[in-house]
């Protein structure tokens, strides 16, 4: 483990808390009224999924995480797990739903995703800078909304809503930030 | 996107940034009720109070035919409001900008902020507690009527991310050792001893190491396990803060390890710190020395306190109290905002791309 300090918090940052393993959701500087700076955090449990706030002195030493990425096929869905297969030795790997989160909406059956491992479990998706994906559902162009910037909502092949300029059609494949859920091009 | 684009994209937004320029004038009116005069005090300033927990923006004022003089921005209007109270002004507030360094990442604060300081002569700090709890119900009251959101106006209610915040007076009233008590569990005779202050942190799990002060104890034990509680359903004064925690306050006659400073709370945000104020000028040029070696000690921009105000502190303050309140806080209240950013049309982390 690595020993970092809260000055080096970053958004998905694996920590220790408690001695339990948890992810930075977020992190904001809190300055009490004549006091000095503290850092309020979003954790989330690997374990539970559960999100706690904590508020570190300002500076404070935490226990980062080694997390490995490993290149992972997205399998199906069962229950409450998403099964993802390890593409160098096949090995099957569950990553429950709470940390998944914003990605669920992007994942398509036999892609290949980055996948973050801590130990033996696979903790997460890193977010790709773009996902493709087909667009299986959109109004007739013409009748967007001018008023609004010329834009219409479309759903996509894994279900996701995004916001797209109204030249879009059925059947077109965009690509999309995952992040910030935008629209980037046209494939 | 930047703000005006949104706006431009989709107009409703609209809506919630006139909130502020609402909120600004029923502050007006509110003080223009109750006869007190409005001052511009200055924002760029040649000596700021000693406070070592801000972090000041410096730059430079220049002549043509002397040397240029190191100048900074107000961190707050006090200082000015205070003199002109030494020299019989009477009962007065400023609505203005501050500015205070190193305060990014964080939803409630923006690098230039607005402050709303009021100040009434001859009173403690209770009276002022009396202000707020009526400077609110006058806001809300305001803007229901102007909106004319409902027939049926109900201006002691709130709304805040699905809440009621009953408004009417009296708020809750709390010292920090019941607080302490209460919610942490933590006896404040106790903790005010450091080593035991330590201990009672450190069986709680916090990291308590060499260099940690008495006030990261407390405000860490505050942050985390008093201040969620403070204000839900109802605003919360929070009063009698310690005494090392009021670079401006009067002491407690009868508890001199306390201060007579008070914050209030709603749904656990900080809106208001106010203090029945330090008129012994002795004292106060000692806190601004002690002050300024601290500041020294951490290694930040350095100035020389105002030496002005000490002289007006020997002319003699009137026995007053004011209070600082955080306006775009207020804004973000009464706008149903979840961020101060919300409501700005230039947010700072927009113009510096943070």
């Amino acid at each position: 483990m690595a020993t970092i300090t809260t000055a080096n918090f970053k958004k998905g940052n694996f920590i220790e808390f408690r001695g339990e393993p948890n992810q930075i959701a977020d992190f904001q500087f809190v300055n009490p009224g004549k006091g000095s700076a503290f850092v309020r955090a979003k954790l989330k449990s690997l374990k539970s999924g559960k999100v706690i706030e904590f508020t570190y002195k300002s500076g404070e030493s935490v226990e980062e995480l080694p997390i490995e990425t490993r290149e992972m096929q997205y399998l199906y869905k069962e229950g409450e797990a998403y099964v993802f297969m390890d593409n160098f030795n096949y090995e099957q790997y569950n990553i429950s739903e709470s940390l998944l989160e914003g990605f669920i909406k992007y994942l398509k059956p036999n892609d290949t995703y980055q996948v973050l491992v801590y130990g033996e479990d696979a903790v997460g998706v890193r977010f790709p800078k773009k996902v493709w994906l087909k667009v299986t559902e959109a109004d007739d162009g013409a009748k967007g909304n001018t008023a609004t910037g010329a834009t219409k909502t479309v759903v996509v092949e894994t279900g996701a809503v995004i916001t797209v300029p109204l030249f879009i059609k059925e059947g077109d494949t965009i690509g999309i930030d995952p992040e910030t859920a935008t629209y980037l091009e046209r494939g | 996107m930047t703000t005006w684009r949104l706006l431009k994209k989709n107009p409703r937004l609209w809506q919630r940034y006139f909130v502020r320029e609402k909120v600004l004038r029923a502050i007006r009116l509110f003080f223009e009720d109750r006869q007190f005069h409005e001052v511009e005090t200055p924002i760029l300033i040649a000596h700021p109070p000693a406070e070592s927990y801000l972090d000041v923006f410096e730059t430079t004022l220049f002549d043509r035919n002397r040397k240029p003089r190191e100048a900074y921005l107000s961190t707050s209007p006090e200082v000015p409001l205070k003199k002109l109270m030494v020299a019989g002004m009477g009962n007065c507030f400023a609505l203005t900008k501050s500015f205070r360094n190193m305060e990014t990442q964080s939803s409630l604060h923006n690098p230039e902020f607005t402050i709303l300081e009021w100040y009434r002569v001859g009173v403690d700090y209770h009276e002022i507690m009396k202000d707020c709890e009526e400077l609110f119900l006058f806001i809300n009251t305001y803007l229901q009527r102007i909106d004319e959101q409902s027939e049926e106006l109900q201006p002691k209610v709130l709304v805040y991310q699905g809440k009621d915040i009953h408004l009417a007076a009296p708020w809750e009233r709390m010292t920090v050792a019941e607080a302490f008590a209460k919610w942490a569990g933590v006896n404040f005779d106790e903790f005010f001893d450091m080593k035991k202050a330590r201990n009672i942190a450190e069986k709680k799990g916090y990291t308590v190491e060499k260099q940690t002060t008495w006030e990261e104890l407390y405000n860490q034990i505050f942050l985390n396990e008093v201040e969620p509680h403070l204000g839900r359903g109802k605003p919360t004064v929070l009063y009698e803060f310690p005494g090392v925690m009021g670079a401006l306050a009067r002491k407690k006659q009868s508890d001199p390890r306390f201060a007579e400073r008070f914050e209030f709370y709603i749904e656990g945000l900080e809106l208001g710190d106010c203090y029945s104020e330090l008129t012994d000028w002795e004292e106060q040029q000692g806190r601004f020395e002690n002050e300024l070696k601290e500041i020294a000690r951490l290694g930040k921009t350095m100035y020389d306190y105002d030496h002005d105000f000490i002289d007006a502190l020997k002319v003699g303050l009137p026995e007053c109290s004011g209070i600082a309140v955080g306006v775009d806080r207020l804004i973000m209240l009464f706008a149903n905002a979840k961020t101060i950013q919300e409501t700005l049309l230039f947010p700072g982390e927009e113009l510096f791309s943070l």
